[in-house]
């Protein structure tokens, strides 16, 4: 089989909901969902339908009620626990990126980038240079010994974007990466994103907002009462 | 280097790159090293006191004591059987008594030893006592030269007194007075006259000695007239019994003729001694005089566990008070060093030595005869842990509760490192190496605090004493706090300053890594979808 035509992620009957006030509020229902290799989609939905919950999901830091996940060959029951071995894995498969960039203060901006790959058990002279390229990439390649709360918001997002770049994963789970941002900014961020994930064939999930951005990816989703539809 | 991620992540919040150092880190640290220091220091300071109340004891006791059970006229025989065992280096017989003691109007009832004077020094420190309790009676125009008596004056018309003794009933041993002279023949680099040694049966009188040329002297007595001829070359001029003995050293600056030395002796104290014996014999209407003594020495042991007011003997002379010749009381041993260095080993000599001695005799080692002290600073030394302990547990409290805020402050952190693939458990391990890192280095700190605190403890407490008490105060201070003579050993040069510097150490670490256990509980149970979503 074609890599391109390879399935990285597929999600299947996925439902999540929430105790409220002695009921269940159900958030997500049945959800079916897939991705190719290299492919990027992005899901809108209003604030609050659940778009997050579905990437938690996707990610494995979130249980779902039910339903299945695939990482590529590897089969998850939704509704269980992460396993260690889920973990592992998850540092290898996936790279995540957030509209609050969740930088780690006390190391630099080339620690940072690092410290994803030490997660996934990467250490050595060439993941470095790979840090290094990315942080070139990202234009902030002047800013390595930097600590991230000297940077800009945008410079924060890029350093976050080589971040979830390091470890070469199959996938990004981007939740709202330019929401912090201003437009040309996060105009900026966006292209950087989805230039990376097309160099590395890197599929892309984005959650977002803005439309524009949203068309910008190859397939593009809309979530509304738990259902996912097309936008 | 692969150094695992929490320890990499660890480090990194306690001291963050792009900044040298980290207030809450410094704190940490520093708080641990001080209370590792403050319990090194107290424990080695505890430590240095019983090894010199150790040494004391053993100066003044020996290593143990072979007690007579009964009269044992063949004690002679018993001698020389202890001398001959493997373990024991030397023994010395003793008598023990209670004398009264008179000068003109005063009285004192001391202790009274009886020892054998020829070989005594080997167990008993006889002549570090009396260096110990040597006072010189410099004046203006005066000072005393007296030399320090040896146990070789001692004899059995001689006594030594302790200093309390002496002082009450006023009484003091030969002395020597040299007077400064108009040509400043006492001038450092100047040629001294010594009087190297001067035996209790000296009378008071005036000496003169003058230099007929750079190397030949008069030495003359004032009292009789007599003159002796002396050469620099004769060292030391032994001129009798009842006189000092001479000596001419040379200086920098050579005799000169005309050079010449005043000195004036004073005799020695006689008291009147009287025993309980003559007190039976005055009731079956024997009247015996007392015994008139010299004063040979004034002594002081440092154990002040010894009897402050005391007398030493020779055994013949406390043989004779006591009206029991040939009695002897017990033994002083002194053991092999490679035996006295563990108590053990010397408790095992001494039950070996009863056994071989047979009935009749019992022997103690030091450490039995004074346990009621060494448990009384055991106790101390335990005392001082208790308190100091709970300090520690305070530290380790502000530890707690830092890396606990430090959690609050961290979840999302926390969120996103689970979300990055990191299990639940490495996470908290962040948390748990934080408490451990800082007392890894707060023990190390500590401990290099206390060698320098024990390198400097002398400098450090002539500072605060002088601070306290003035430049006059201090002398008083550190006689009473004699921290000056304690053996307080680094620990690489016993085993015991070892095992205090490892044993808190090693406490402190222990606390530090506990108490980082309940962040790393508190972030472990963190769910990190919610983290992630935590405002």
């Amino acid at each position: 089989m074609n890599k391109q035509d390879q399935i990285i992620l597929k999600a299947k009957g996925l439902a999540k909901s929430f105790p409220f006030e002695n009921k269940r509020v159900h958030v997500l229902e049945n959800i079916d969902l897939q991705l190719l290799a290299g492919k990027s989609l992005s899901i809108r939905g209003d604030s609050g339908c659940g778009k997050t919950t579905l990437l938690n999901l996707l990610a494995r830091i979130e249980t779902g009620d039910r339903g299945e996940i695939n990482w590529g060959d590897y089969k998850m029951n939704a509704s269980a626990a992460c396993t260690s071995t889920d973990g592992r894995k998850r540092a290898l498969f996936l790279g995540v990126v957030y509209q609050a960039y969740y930088l780690i203060p006390e190391l630099d901006v080339l620690e940072n980038v690092l410290m994803a790959a030490k997660l996934a058990g990467a250490y050595g002279r060439e993941t470095r240079e790979r840090a290094r390229h990315l942080l070139c990439e990202m234009g902030v390649d002047n800013k390595e010994k930097q600590i991230p709360t000297k940077l800009s918001g945008g410079e924060r997002q890029r350093v976050a974007i080589a971040r979830a770049m390091i470890n070469q994963p199959e996938l990004i789970l981007a939740d709202e990466p330019t929401g912090n941002l201003d437009e040309t900014t996060g105009g900026e961020v966006m292209d950087l994103l989805l230039k990376s994930c097309e160099q590395e064939n890197t599929g892309l999930i984005l959650v977002t907002h803005n439309p524009s951005f949203a068309q910008s990816t190859d397939d593009s989703l809309f979530l509304k009462q738990g259902k996912l539809q097309t936008d | 280097m692969k150094v695992p991620w929490p320890l990499y992540l660890a480090w990194k919040q306690l001291f963050p790159s792009q900044k040298k150092v980290s207030f809450f880190s410094l704190l940490a640290v520093v708080g641990v090293a001080l209370g590792v220091n403050v319990m090194i220091v107290v424990i080695a300071f505890m430590q240095g006191f019983q090894n010199k109340f150790r040494n004391d004891i053993i100066d003044a006791q020996g290593h143990g004591r072979v007690i007579s059970w009964k009269p044992s006229p063949n004690w002679r025989e018993q001698r020389t059987k202890i001398e001959e065992h493997v373990s024991i280096e030397a023994v010395t017989p003793y008598l023990h008594g209670q004398l009264l003691l008179q000068n003109g109007d005063y009285h004192s009832i001391p202790f009274s030893m009886g020892i054998e004077p020829t070989v005594d020094n080997r167990v008993l420190q006889v002549n570090t006592f009396l260096q110990g309790g040597a006072k010189k009676m410099n004046s203006h125009d005066a000072e005393d030269v007296t030399p320090i008596p040896t146990i070789e004056s001692l004899e059995d018309e001689v006594v030594f007194v302790s200093s309390q003794v002496a002082s009450r009933l006023g009484v003091r041993p030969p002395t020597v007075i040299r007077f400064y002279d108009s040509n400043k023949s006492n001038h450092s680099s100047s040629g001294q006259i010594i009087v190297s040694r001067l035996d209790p049966f000296v009378e008071s009188g005036e000496w003169e000695v003058f230099f007929k040329n750079a190397q030949e002297f008069v030495i003359r007595s004032m009292n009789s007239e007599e003159q002796f001829m002396g050469s620099i070359s004769d060292g030391p001029i032994d001129l009798g019994l009842g006189m000092p003995v001479f000596e001419a050293v040379p200086g920098s600056r050579p005799f000169q003729k005309g050079d010449h030395f005043k000195f004036h002796v004073f005799r020695g104290s006689t008291i009147e001694v009287f025993a309980p014996s003559m007190i039976e014999k005055a009731n079956a209407d024997e009247m015996m005089p007392p015994r008139e003594v010299r004063i040979g020495g004034i002594f002081e042991v440092a154990w002040q566990g010894f009897h402050t007011e005391a007398l030493i003997s020779t055994m013949r002379f406390m043989q004779d008070m006591r009206g029991q010749e040939g009695r002897i009381d017990g033994f002083y041993l002194k053991a092999l060093q490679s035996v006295a260095r563990s108590e053990a080993d010397l408790a095992q000599c001494c039950m070996d030595l009863e056994e071989f001695l047979g009935e009749g005799w019992g022997v103690v080692p030091w450490f039995v005869e004074n346990a009621w002290f060494f448990d009384l600073l055991k106790f101390e030394e335990y005392l001082m842990i208790l308190i100091m302990v709970p300090i520690g547990l305070v530290a380790a409290f502000a530890i707690a509760i830092a890396l606990m805020t430090s959690v609050l402050r961290k979840i999302r952190e926390i969120g996103l490192l689970v979300a990055m693939g990191g299990s639940r458990v490495s996470v908290g391990a962040v948390f748990c190496l934080q408490g451990f890192i800082i007392g890894l280095l707060g023990a190390i700190l500590g401990c290099g605090f206390a060698l320098l605190f024990i390198r400097f403890r002398d400098e450090l407490m002539t500072f605060i004493v002088k601070k306290i008490a003035g430049e006059e105060g201090q002398a008083g201070v550190s006689q009473f706090y004699d921290f000056y003579s304690l053996d307080i050993y680094y620990p690489w040069e016993s085993a015991s300053s070892l095992s205090t510097f490892i044993s808190f150490a090693f406490f402190a670490v222990l606390v530090s890594t506990l108490a980082g256990l309940l962040p790393a509980w508190r972030a472990t149970r963190l769910k990190p979808a919610d983290a992630l979503r935590s405002e």
